[in-house]
């Protein structure tokens, strides 16, 4: 034992000093492998802690730790969409089943019941929000205050509705150019329409039914506005307190939240920052964020200048908006901030819009300070009632009135798109978007059947029931029905918003229905894979046929990127030790080559194959070992760096969302560090075996040269 | 086979092949070499003095014939036996010296006793010590032979052979690459080691002056046994 241990000591000895002797060498197969497991470790480093923002993101904003949806759906799960948009998911008939049996599972902490879908929501009209205006006005002098302030107020906002649809007049002139004569025709009334609120005359008849000429207004020139849009929202429908108290990132910015049982909808505030708000307002954010988080600079970046110049031309979305009042209180407020002596606000608000870096801020203050209050930024408000539409699972179109209570955020995913841009809904109003039997429908329905005078009929006497008592063909028979009284449509809708907006739903009706997936939160997220078997055995008991998949499944696409990353790494990794491998291995058998003599020698004075072997194994593992270590330091050291510099920026909004964050902190991963080291020792073994085998096919007569 | 004889060589015939051709080295030799002898090979290029040597070195097996050393049939011998011969029944000289470079003289002296395995520290220090004494090299102990003159190497070169205290030291031309003073020290200095404990020395060599010292000279041409004399100034003149 210690003859091998002197042995051994020996031949770490020769192995160590050789790696001296050829600096050169030992510095290039080194550098490989301190480069190799550096990266490993670095990259090894940044993923795990990427893979744990994305579980943050994942599990904080929608996911949950599990997902629970039909095992008969055609689609897998896909929680922030697919490449061919939502996935198609058959539904959780009865959630309120499910939820019972997934609660009696030791590790459910909660279940939250969850429909995603898209929707289109109406984005507001310019004329909708001048209109409102003036009603306001006429319903205040029809209260009997007739101000001063409040008829000039009035005058104003005609007078600026009358300029708009000249405006929209002559936009439409213009389109007409292009349009054959066929759909000229056919837009004939559409263009009388037009003509008749253009001509002077229509406005000194005005005061004499305001409502009714509002209600033309509203009815046939408002729809032909061009900047009547709408715009798509993707939404999860949800039992909303039930998702506020298992999701904690979830909160409201601003607003209130639904009051409980109550029909609404929550907007992502990233969603009403990218969508609603109006776009000048928009791009300054973006250009602001640009330059002071990402230090880009108007003047050296395309992107930047490209928005300005946006904002420069398309004053118009502002311009409609202020009414003769607002638009000379505005003009006033430029020229004196600015200050310029221009007198036309469409110039001044060009040169408002005219900035670089040295005066970009001064004219974002004045932006906000001064032009701002005197708009509406988010054409939809906090408060608003809007018509979400989406097309049924029955394939025709279905609207819900939902009223806006607030924004919301996910702390830590507020600049994050997968998050931000979702919205929250009620769950009764997603069924009914969906097509499913809400309970006011179920009322309504039945309503309507007593009035029409229908019948349940069943399959067996179907035939019977539908031919009994067939009437004459000539005795025209009197159907049943009671007609209703014709009521203004808007009035209708005001009056089932209001009903469906004061109804209570109980908790119950919340859960006993259909729902396309859940979520469900464990006591310790920590322990996803033992507790998706538990939950997934407790179903198959219940002999419920739901599919049970952990959030990265769940995530479809984007649960899969750190899995794809780490292909990626270790490819690169693989290729780099392949490169380092080779390398090596010709440095080594360079090496072997020179060293015939002297292997030569040492097996002719005594020395085994053995220990010629180990000899050059020890040296390349030595190498392998050494740098490799101190690549991982390095590795370790650059994470430490990071760490310390405060992390790697999000750049992007889909950064973002992977880090969980503003920026990525990596954490150094002792995996990572073990898998370096395992790595490097195999590459270098496996690298140093081939020559170390050469050199033991080195015989002792090597070493006898003479001049035979 | 004689009880004295260390080496036996027995109708030795070694064949090289080159290529599509065959060299025979060795052509039916026959030889025996006794303990405590100073024996010189001595030949021209080519003659097979150095194939001879390896073959009762072990570092090389017959290709017909039977060579023994020590006792023993080096063509029944596994490899791993043979270097086992070697390390502990045989000490090298080489012509280029082929001391370890990256280790010191010392350590290069102490090498085979490592190998050997058995030996306390202190033996090995007072061995190697000694031995380094012995070649006149104790203040060179921590040198690295690329600091050393080449006779200095060669007087390593022999304290290594000797360390393990082996029957037979094998030297193939081992004063070629020096001067002939120089190789001339080097001879003298085995032929102290060959006198003062017995170790028999074979060794290969043109040089005339360097035959003289030995107990025999066994000539060989074109792979034959040309003919053993014994040594001597007059001998090594003679040829």
């Amino acid at each position: 034992m210690r003859a091998w241990v002197r042995t051994n000591r020996i031949l770490v000895q020769i192995a160590f000093r050789n790696l001296f002797v050829s600096k050169a060498r030992t510095l290039i197969v080194g550098g490989i492998i301190l480069v190799g497991a550096m990266l490993v470790v670095l990259g090894g480093s940044l993923l795990d802690s990427i893979d744990q923002g994305m579980r943050g993101s994942v599990q904080g904003s929608l996911a949950g730790q599990l997902q629970v949806y039909s095992a008969r759906s055609k689609d897998e799960l896909a929680l922030y969409g697919s490449m061919t948009g939502e996935p198609q998911l058959e539904p959780i008939e009865d959630f309120a089943a499910v939820k019972h049996v997934l609660e009696q599972v030791p590790e459910v902490k909660a279940v939250v019941p969850m429909g995603i879908d898209q929707a289109m929501i109406a984005t507001g009209n310019d004329f909708d929000v001048a209109l409102e205006k003036i009603r306001a006005d006429v319903r205040g002098r029809q209260a009997g205050d007739e101000s001063p302030a409040l008829v000039a107020q009035y005058e104003a906002h005609k007078a600026h509705l009358a300029s708009m649809i000249r405006q929209l007049n002559e936009e439409l002139a213009q389109a007409r150019v292009i349009v054959d004569e066929a759909l000229i025709k056919e837009r004939a009334q559409e263009q009388a329409d037009l003509d008749r609120a253009s001509a002077p005359a229509f406005w000194k008849d005005f005061d004499q039914d305001p409502l009714a000429s509002l209600e033309f207004l509203e009815n046939r020139i408002a729809p032909q506005s061009l900047s009547n849009g709408f715009t798509f929202i993707r939404y999860v429908g949800t039992d909303l307190d039930a998702y506020a108290r298992a999701f904690q990132r979830f909160h409201v910015v601003e607003g209130t939240p639904v009051p409980k049982g109550q029909r609404g909808i929550l907007l992502g505030k990233l969603y009403a920052e990218d969508w609603l708000k109006l776009k000048a307002a928009r791009r300054l954010d973006l250009i602001k964020e640009a330059r002071d988080l990402r230090h880009r600079h108007i003047d050296k970046d395309e992107e930047l200048r490209q928005w300005v110049k946006e904002s420069q031309g398309q004053t118009r979305g502002i311009l409609l908006q202020l009414d003769p009042l607002q638009a000379a209180e505005a003009t006033r407020r430029l020229e004196q901030a600015l200050p310029s002596k221009e007198p036309d606000l469409k110039q001044l608000l060009v040169e408002l819009f005219t900035s670089d870096d040295s005066n970009f801020e001064r004219h974002y203050d004045i932006f906000y300070r001064e032009l701002a209050p005197l708009l509406q930024l988010y054409s939809v408000r906090i408060g608003d009632t809007i018509t979400v539409k989406a097309a049924s699972k029955s394939g025709y179109m279905s609207s819900v009135n939902l009223k806006v209570y607030g924004l919301v955020e996910w702390r830590g995913l507020e600049r994050s798109t997968a998050a931000g841009m979702m919205s929250l809904m009620d769950l009764l109003s997603w069924r009914e978007l969906y097509g499913y039997m809400t309970p006011e429908k179920a009322a309504e329905i039945a309503a309507l059947k007593k009035n029409a005078g229908a019948q349940d009929v069943s399959r067996e006497n179907a035939e019977a029931e539908l031919f009994r008592d067939v009437p004459p063909p000539d005795q025209a028979r009197t159907l049943p029905v009671k007609i209703e009284a014709p009521t203004f449509a808007g009035a209708a809708a005001r009056k089932a918003l209001a009903a469906a907006a004061g109804r209570v739903s109980s908790q119950d009706e919340i859960e006993e229905g259909v729902a396309l997936n859940a979520a469900v939160i464990l006591r310790d997220p920590t322990r996803v894979k033992e507790s998706r078997l538990s939950v997934d055995r407790a179903l198959k008991a219940a002999h419920l046929d739901l599919k049970v998949v952990d959030w990265q499944k769940a995530a479809g696409m984007l649960g899969q990127f750190v899995s794809l990353a780490r292909i990626i790494l270790f490819t690169a990794v693989f290729f780099i030790f392949s490169v380092a491998l080779v390398i090596i291995n010709n440095a080594m058998v360079m090496a072997t080559l020179q060293r015939v003599l002297e292997i030569g020698t040492l097996r002719a004075i005594g020395a085994q194959k053995r220990f010629v072997l180990f000899m050059l194994l020890i040296e390349t593992g030595v190498v392998g070992v050494a740098f490799g270590a101190l690549g991982a330091l390095l590795g370790a050291a650059a994470v430490g760096l990071i760490r310390l510099a405060g992390g790697i920026p999000a750049v992007n909004d889909q950064l973002y969302f992977f880090f969980a964050g503003p920026s990525l902190m990596p954490h150094l991963g002792a995996t990572s560090l073990a898998i370096a080291l395992v790595i490097v020792l195999l590459v270098s073994v496996a690298s140093g075996l081939y020559p170390a085998l050469i050199a033991t096919r080195v015989t002792p007569l090597e070493a006898m040269q003479s001049d035979e | 086979m004689n009880d004295k004889a260390i080496v036996s060589v027995l109708d030795v015939t070694k064949i090289y092949t080159l290529g599509q051709t065959e060299v025979r080295a060795l052509r039916g030799v026959s030889l025996e070499i006794h303990r405590g002898e100073f024996l010189s090979i001595a030949g021209p290029s080519g003659s097979g003095k150095t194939t001879l040597l390896n073959l009762i070195g072990c570092v090389d097996i017959p290709s017909s014939g039977q060579v023994t050393v020590d006792g023993r049939d080096t063509r029944k011998l596994a490899e791993r036996a043979l270097t086992e011969l070697r390390l502990h029944k045989i000490g090298f000289i080489f012509q280029t010296f082929n001391l370890v470079q990256v280790l010191t003289v010392y350590q290069n002296v102490e090498f085979p006793l490592l190998l050997q395995g058995g030996l306390h520290r202190r033996e090995r220090e007072a061995r190697v010590g000694g031995l380094l004494e012995a070649v006149g090299l104790a203040a060179h102990a921590r040198h690295r032979p690329s600091e050393l003159s080449g006779g200095q190497r060669q007087r390593v070169a022999v304290a290594r052979a000797l360390v393990a205290r082996p029957s037979l030291i094998l030297a193939d031309e081992p004063t070629a690459n020096l001067d002939s003073e120089t190789g001339a020290n080097i001879i003298d200095l085995m032929k102290d080691m060959n006198q003062k404990d017995g170790t028999t020395f074979i060794f290969s060599t043109h040089d005339p002056k360097v035959m003289s010292h030995a107990t025999a000279i066994v000539h060989i041409a074109d792979g034959r046994l040309a003919g053993r004399q014994p040594g001597g100034p007059a001998a090594a003149g003679g040829r």
